[in-house]
């Protein structure tokens, strides 16, 4: 399904329901108004004991109405697209504006908005029934099975989904968009003598079906494999205050949490972040750049337009140092009197757009990681994580460190797991002393759940931290 | 009572079972979802965000002679239902069989019928809209202009009609139905230097009789203030107390790790624990899911198995696993209710003569720690029961309250920290399924300077 007709065709309705619809959403007034028509349908298949034994298909199917009023917004939704279900949402909708206040007018006109393709699909999901996905989870049972005696256990899944956008607004624009996305998750328990150990690993993408091949499972296999292996030997650490080197990808986690989500511009509107009277002032070396970007070829993260019609771009954040941007949607974007940024997403049409991270990364130093591990005495590098956290207003973040090795003096020494660090995001955006040439995204199963869940990325470079507070014992 | 009819909902659930069996569907289950929900949120005095949600979906769970599909749908239309069930038989027959696929012994069933669970108000069929939009901003006017180092003022209402209606192709059939109102305020201030720390407090309740929202604000305020200057504390061992509103964190890596998957997977810090001793002998959680009018109460669970009360940790020792019928099979063993319902600690002599303390005689009592008022991400190894958490919260000398900190991480294992536990509350939350008051340990892994 590639053009605009199919989809209304799709969806069930006309240029004039849509046009209605949206009369009917400004009927109170208001300034902006938008529909979000969605399908997803998702799969997956699991392994487990051996056996691909269980299998799954969800669909999902709506349409999101949404009225703005100033920086006011009314949100509905309807799970049919029959007109008067439609309707009756637009008319909830409405609700939030007042009387008055605005009335936008629908352009004559309708606009096909251009974009580009971030995920172009070669093989799609629709055409590769069941029994061609299970052979690869039974390639990564066997071959976890074979790297290891010590494994007892493993979990494998594959999820794939295709999801379906037609969407329209009050400025007459329109557009359709097809995002894929596929996740291969592996976990495995492995046990010596009264100890047990387990670890995951897992990639996703934006693609098609190309992307699951043989050389993939076994990465994903081998990474599974290693990560269990290495926390036999791992200890939590003696806690407190030190250096941290942080290794590259992963540790994007960095800047996901201690400064991307306060440099969402909804927390700065509200004037509730760290960060909010820091626009255009210097918050960490002039040698730093941090991107957001929705441009990255079938990253997790990439966007060809977002959910309210804002071609996908790359948004430099920092820039030399230099508080750049925040990410915005159209209400932060129309509140600081500047563009969108192309970062106004949403978990599906049951809810509204707002301002939410896609791929976040640093760009390259010129230091070596090996320099870095170097130049410190006693700390800590950081390897794999699993979670992290922010408070917005307090600026205290913090990320779970589920592998990596003490530093003493300058050599990675004893290997540590399960450790919680925290910081302050704009400390420790001033406290990274040097950025290594290595940056690499990491194409792990990220998920961030502010207020809905949202599929994203991260990247880094190898970073020098001066100080970040490691939980251990005393 | 006025209760919603879904008559047209079930019939369209009996089909689906129906088709799934004409299908060639050896055994299936088919849950139908039905939720309402409506919020109102105020930012600095004005209406910033409304919502009304409705949906209706259907989960399909099918048995095809060993094979097993969990499917769902919201397009319910009845020829687009039938071909997504057809699909999904044909679908599941590529799997490997597996003949601890089945339904439950039906002699676990819940049979009923039971005495009002008082989890339905029918006063949000009629609650007007605007009613619900002045309590919202009536939470932002209990604070307003009150302090002038507040940034920020966020309150919402919300509501939720909540029905679940589950049938199988052994018999079973149950449903349930649920309300709820909810009234929450966020609050930011002016702290040192950039820093706005926040504030935040709610009240909950399945009836509006039961509802208290007033307070709310000044809650989320004084929250907020008390998080002014913070200070960051040297690394050391310190006795802690977890306040009721986050006690439940460290908890749940208990609950986890009686979860049947995870023993079934050897991949649980308490896997081989069945019938020992592993906790201290006054830690008792007894499930109680027949509470009239508590959060949680259920008298049958997600396979429609019969829910009873029950002692989970008896005076230390694991009484039982949460065994879903699917891994109770790989294990040849009963299947027991997926998990618990309404939970409750005590910790005390078993004749109840040790009686819960308010927090503040807990502080009281410990004289010296760190009183933990949240947590900042943070994980538990469920493998190991390894964890580390940031926290925030408050230094306490002299039995008292004395300054709030920050930056800090709490480290260590889980089942010895439960082994440190040196007292529990007598204020579990309401509002909260988890009956879980404040907690105090001792000897607890505070990492910070």
């Amino acid at each position: 399904m590639t053009d605009y007709r199919s989809y209304l065709n799709f969806f069930g309705v006309t240029p004039d329901d849509l046009k209605k619809l949206i009369r009917t959403a400004l009927g109170q007034g208001g300034d902006y108004a938008d529909l979000f028509f969605e399908y997803t349908l998702a799969n997956e298949i699991s392994l487990r004991d051996g056996q691909v034994n269980a299998a799954g298909t969800h669909i999902d199917y709506g349409v999101g109405i949404r009225v703005v009023c100033q920086e006011r917004t009314g949100y509905a939704y309807a799970e049919t697209t029959a007109m008067p279900e439609m309707e009756k949402a637009a008319r909830t909708a409405a609700q939030i504006a007042v009387a008055g206040q605005g009335r936008a007018i629908v352009p004559a006109k309708d606009l096909l908005l251009e974009k580009k393709n971030y995920y172009p699909i070669r093989e799609d999901w629709d055409s590769f029934s069941l029994d061609r996905k299970i052979p690869f989870l039974t390639q990564l049972d066997t071959l976890i099975f074979e790297k290891d005696p010590r494994v007892i256990k493993v979990l494998g899944r594959i999820a794939d989904s295709d999801t379906k956008i037609l969407f329209y607004n009050s400025l007459g624009e329109t557009f359709t968009d097809e995002r894929p996305m596929i996740s291969v998750i592996a976990s495995c328990v492995m046990r010596e003598g009264s100890r047990t150990e387990s670890a995951a690993s897992s990639r996703s993408f934006r693609m098609g079906f190309e992307m699951l091949d043989e050389s993939l499972i076994r990465e994903i296999a081998d990474e599974a494999v290693k990560r269990t292996s290495f926390l036999f030997d791992a200890v939590q650490p003696k806690g407190g205050q030190m250096p941290v080197v942080m290794s590259a990808g992963g540790s994007g986690i960095l800047l996901h949490e201690a400064v991307g989500h306060a440099f969402e511009a909804d927390f700065n509107r509200k004037n509730i972040s760290i960060f909010s009277d820091k626009m255009g002032m210097q918050v960490c070396d002039p040698s730093i750049n941090i991107v957001d970007d929705g441009t990255l070829p079938g990253n997790r993260g990439a966007l060809n337009i977002d959910d309210e019609g804002v071609p996908g771009q790359k948004t430099y954040l920092v820039k030399n140092g230099i508080l750049n941007s925040y990410m915005h949607d159209r209400i932060s974007a129309r509140h600081y009197n500047t563009a969108p940024t192309g970062n106004g997403r949403r978990e599906s049409f049951r809810f509204m757009p707002i301002p939410r991270m896609r791929a976040t990364y640093m760009e390259n130093g010129t230091a070596k990681e090996s320099d870095l591990i170097a130049s410190v005495k006693k700390g800590i590098y950081v390897d794999t994580f699993s979670n992290g956290q922010v408070q917005i207003g307090a600026g205290d973040f913090t990320f779970f460190v589920k592998s990596g090795y003490l530093i003493e003096n300058g050599h990675l020494t004893r290997p540590i797991k399960d450790i919680n660090i925290i910081g302050n995001g704009p400390q420790a955006l001033k406290d990274i002393l040097a950025v290594a040439d290595n940056n690499k995204i990491e194409n792990s199963t990220w998920t961030c759940g502010k207020e809905q869940y949202c599929p994203v990325s991260c990247g880094m470079p190898s970073v020098l931290v001066k100080s970040l507070t490691v939980g251990g014992s005393n | 009572m006025i209760r919603p009819v879904y008559k047209q909902e079930t019939e369209m659930a009996r089909k689906a079972l129906q088709a799934a069996l004409k299908a060639g569907a050896s055994q299936a289950r088919i849950s139908l979802n039905i939720g309402v929900q409506n919020s109102f949120s105020v930012l600095e005095n004005r209406l910033d965000r409304l919502q009304m949600a409705n949906d209706r979906s259907l989960y399909i769970q099918l048995f095809v002679n060993g094979r097993y599909g969990a499917y769902s749908t919201n397009r319910l239309e009845e020829t687009e239902l039938e071909k997504f069930i057809r699909n999904a038989v044909s679908a599941v027959k590529w799997l490997s069989p597996d003949s601890c696929r089945t339904l439950p012994p039906s002699e676990l069933y819940f049979k009923g019928p039971g005495k009002d669970l008082g989890q339905f108000d029918p006063y949000i069929l009629e609650m007007d809209p605007a009613k619900k939009k002045e309590l919202a901003f009536a939470a932002f006017e209990e604070i307003a202009g009150k302090d002038n180092r507040i940034i920020s003022v966020d309150s919402e209402y919300g509501d939720t009609l909540e029905y679940q209606y589950m049938i199988d192709s052994q018999g079973f059939e149950g449903d349930s139905l649920q309300s709820g109102f909810t009234l929450s305020v966020e609050c930011s201030v002016k702290g040192k230097g950039d820093a706005r720390p926040e504030g935040w407090w709610y009240e909950s309740s399945l009836t509006y009789a039961d509802f208290h929202p007033a307070g709310c604000g000044r809650t989320a305020l004084e929250r907020a203030l008390a998080k002014l200057d913070p200070v960051k504390i040297a690394s050391g061992k310190y006795n802690a107390i977890v306040e009721n509103t986050c006690s439940s964190r460290l908890f749940a890596p208990i609950i986890t790790a009686l979860n049947g998957a995870n023993i079934q997977q050897q991949n649980s810090f308490l896997a081989g624990t069945l019938g020992k001793k592993v906790f201290p002998e006054k830690l008792t959680v007894t499930d109680t899911p027949h509470v009239y009018g508590m959060a949680g109460s259920r008298y049958f669970d997600g396979e429609g198995i019969a829910t009873r009360p029950m002692n989970i940790i008896e005076q230390g020792t694991i009484n039982t696993y949460f065994l879903p019928t699917y891994y109770a099979n790989k294990m040849e063993t009963a299947p027991t209710v997926e998990g618990p319902s309404v939970p409750r600690i005590t910790a005390g002599s078993p004749d109840g003569s040790s009686a819960g303390l308010t927090l503040e005689q807990m502080i009281g009592q410990m004289n010296d720690g760190i009183l933990i008022t949240g947590f900042n991400g943070g994980n538990c190894n469920g493998t190991t029961g390894d964890f580390s958490y940031g926290i925030e919260g408050f230094r306490i000398e002299n039995g008292e309250i004395r300054f709030p900190v920050k930056e800090m991480n709490i480290t260590g294992n889980i089942v010895s920290l439960w082994n440190n536990l040196s007292l529990a509350g007598n204020d579990p939350r309401k509002c909260s399924r988890w009956q879980i008051p404040s907690l105090a340990f001792g000897e607890v892994d505070f990492s910070g300077l």
